[in-house]
C-alpha cells in the first residue's frame, strides 16, 4: 500500500471533521482557493431527490443501507425521507463538513455519502446537522467555527459515544483533489491520543486525525478498505 | 495501492470467514475430530521463549510492537517476558481462546494466535486470556472451562469493558486454524454484547467489511468482537503474497 498516497487521500476527506487550523488560518487561505466563499445554494442541492437517496445509501453495503434512515439536503437543512429499521442513518455530506482550512470547503461539487451507526447517529450526526444549519444561516467560516466551539462548550453538541463508527464506501464520493478517494470505515472518539490505537505509526493500517484544534474536539480513526459498497474493487493507487 | 493488494481483502476475508465459520458445525464432530478432544500434553503447546516473543510481536507493525509488553506462555501460565512502554500488550493465543461451542480445534496444540492489544483492550480483554489459560492448565475440560469462566464473570473477576478497546492480528506467522492457516491480517474491535448489532457486522462467511467473531459474545464472556480485515501483514507485505507461509 502506498501509505503516503492513502494519507493524502484521507486528509482530503470531507468526512474528516477535524479542523487542522484556526479559523483565522482558514480565512487567510480563502483568497487562494477556487472556492473562496459559499456558492449559490442551488449548486449544493441535488435536483433529483431519488438520486440523493441512492447516493446516500451507497455509503454502506446494501445489507446495512436498505434498512437505514436516509436524510437529504433541502433549502432548510437535512430532511428525513423515510423511517429506518436498523438505527443507521445515511446522508450525503456537503463540502462544509471538511476541515476549516480545506481549500474545497465551499466546493459545491463535493459529495461525501456516509452511513452512521446508531452511536454515531446520536453523537456525530448532530455535527453534520449543526454545520449545515450554520451554513444555511449564511455564516462565514469564522462565525461557524466560533458557533461550533460554543455549542461544544455548552454541550449542545454531544461528546462522541463509545462505538460510534460509520461506513464511507461509496464510489460516488467526490472532491476535486482526490476524486472518489478510497472506501473506508471511520471511528469517532472524544479527543484522544492516536497512538492509543497505534494509528499513524509506520506500517499501521489505521490513520488518525486528531482534532485538538477543531471546534468539535474529536478524533477520527480511519481504516481504508479494498472494496466499494457494491462489491467492486477499489482502484489501484 | 497495487490492484493485487486491493484484491486480497475480499479473498482474505473469505478465507478468514470460511475457516472460522467451519467451527459452527463442529461440536457434533468433536468425537470424530482429528484434533485432541481434551488437552494434549502441555509440552505441545509450549515454544521457544525467544521465538514466542518474536511471534507475539509479529501481530502488529514494529512501530507498535517494539515498545509493547510481551507475554509468553509457560508451564504456570502467561508471564511477562518484556516490559513495554506504550501500553500495548502482545501475546500468542493458544487454541482454548476458541468459542466453547462448536470448536473442534479447541485443543489443537498447533494453534498460535499472535495478538497485540491496545491499552484499553489490554485492561479488559487480556484477563479473559489469563483466566481461560489458568483453567486449561488446571486440567479442566472444555465444558468445565466454560463453567469456570461463567463463575469468574459472576464473581466480578472480569473488568468492565473500556471504550476504544481494539487489537492487531497481522502476523503472517500465525496459525489460527487448520482451514486457513494464518488466514488474513485483521483488526479486532471490542464492544459490550448489547451493542453486537450496532456496527452492521455480517456473519463470518459473508463478504462484508465488518464481521462478527464467533467467540465471546455472551458465551459466556460479555464482550462482542468485530473483525475488520486489512490488506497487509505486519511486515508490510500484501496479504495475497505468501499468505499461507509459516
Amino acid at each position: 500500500m502506498n501509505r503516503k498516497m492513502i494519507r493524502l487521500i484521507a486528509l482530503g476527506s470531507f468526512a474528516l471533521v477535524v479542523a487542522l487550523s484556526t479559523a483565522r488560518q482558514a480565512l487567510a487561505q480563502d483568497a487562494k482557493t477556487p472556492y473562496p466563499s459559499m456558492a449559490p445554494l442551488d449548486q449544493y442541492l441535488m435536483a433529483d431527490r431519488d438520486a440523493e437517496i441512492a447516493m446516500a445509501r451507497s455509503a454502506a453495503p446494501e445489507s446495512i443501507s436498505r434498512d437505514a434512515e436516509v436524510m437529504v439536503l433541502g433549502r432548510h437543512g437535512y430532511e428525513t425521507t423515510n423511517k429506518g429499521k436498523n438505527g443507521f442513518v445515511c446522508v450525503v455530506q456537503r463540502s462544509w463538513i471538511a476541515p476549516f482550512d480545506d481549500p474545497e470547503f465551499w466546493n459545491p461539487k463535493g459529495r461525501a455519502p456516509i452511513c452512521l451507526n446508531p452511536a454515531a447517529v446520536r453523537s456525530f450526526l448532530p455535527v453534520i446537522v449543526k454545520r449545515t444549519e450554520l451554513v444555511l444561516a449564511g455564516q462565514s467560516k469564522a462565525q461557524m467555527f466560533e458557533d461550533l466551539k460554543a455549542a461544544v462548550d455548552k454541550k449542545e453538541l454531544p461528546a462522541m459515544e463509545p462505538g460510534a463508527m460509520c461506513y464511507m464506501m461509496s464510489k460516488q464520493t467526490y472532491n476535486d483533489r482526490n476524486g472518489h478517494w478510497r472506501p473506508h470505515l471511520m471511528f469517532f472518539a472524544p479527543l484522544t491520543d492516536p497512538a492509543l490505537w497505534g494509528a499513524d505509526l509506520p506500517g499501521s493500517p489505521i490513520l488518525a486525525f486528531n482534532g485538538k484544534d477543531s471546534p468539535e474536539r474529536l478524533t477520527v480513526f480511519l481504516i481504508p478498505l479494498g472494496q466499494w459498497s457494491d462489491g467492486t474493487d477499489a482502484p489501484p493507487m | 495501492m497495487k490492484r493485487k493488494t486491493v484484491k486480497i481483502i475480499p479473498l482474505g476475508l473469505f478465507a478468514l470467514a470460511f475457516a472460522l465459520s467451519t467451527a459452527r458445525h463442529a461440536q457434533a464432530q468433536d468425537a470424530k475430530s482429528p484434533y485432541p478432544t481434551s488437552m494434549a500434553p502441555l509440552q505441545q503447546y509450549l515454544m521457544d521463549r525467544d521465538a514466542e516473543i518474536a511471534l507475539a510481536r509479529s501481530a502488529a507493525p514494529t512501530s507498535v510492537s517494539n515498545d509493547a509488553t510481551v507475554l509468553v506462555f509457560g508451564r504456570q501460565g502467561y508471564e511477562t517476558a518484556v516490559e513495554g512502554k506504550n501500553g500495548f500488550v502482545c501475546n500468542v493465543d493458544r487454541s482454548w481462546m476458541d468459542q466453547f461451542e462448536n470448536s473442534p480445534e479447541f485443543w489443537n496444540p498447533k494453534r498460535r494466535g499472535p495478538v497485540c492489544y491496545n491499552p484499553a483492550a489490554a485492561r479488559t480483554l487480556l484477563p479473559i486470556t489469563l483466566i481461560r489459560t489458568k483453567l486449561a492448565l488446571a486440567g479442566k475440560s472444555k465444558a468445565e472451562m466454560n463453567e469456570g469462566m461463567k463463575a469468574a464473570i459472576e464473581n466480578g473477576e472480569l473488568p468492565a469493558l473500556d471504550p476504544g478497546g481494539m487489537a492487531y492480528m497481522l502476523s503472517k506467522q500465525g496459525f489460527l486454524n487448520s482451514k486457513c492457516g494464518n488466514c488474513a491480517p485483521h483488526l479486532m474491535f471490542y464492544v459490550p454484547v448489547k451493542d453486537a448489532h450496532t456496527w452492521g457486522a455480517a456473519p463470518l462467511g459473508t463478504d462484508a467489511p465488518v464481521l462478527l467473531a464467533t467467540h465471546f459474545n455472551g458465551a459466556p464472556e460479555p464482550v462482542t468482537e468485530f473483525i475488520v480485515p486489512v490488506s497487509e501483514w505486519s511486515d508490510g507485505t500484501p496479504a495475497d503474497s505468501d499468505s499461507h507461509a509459516h
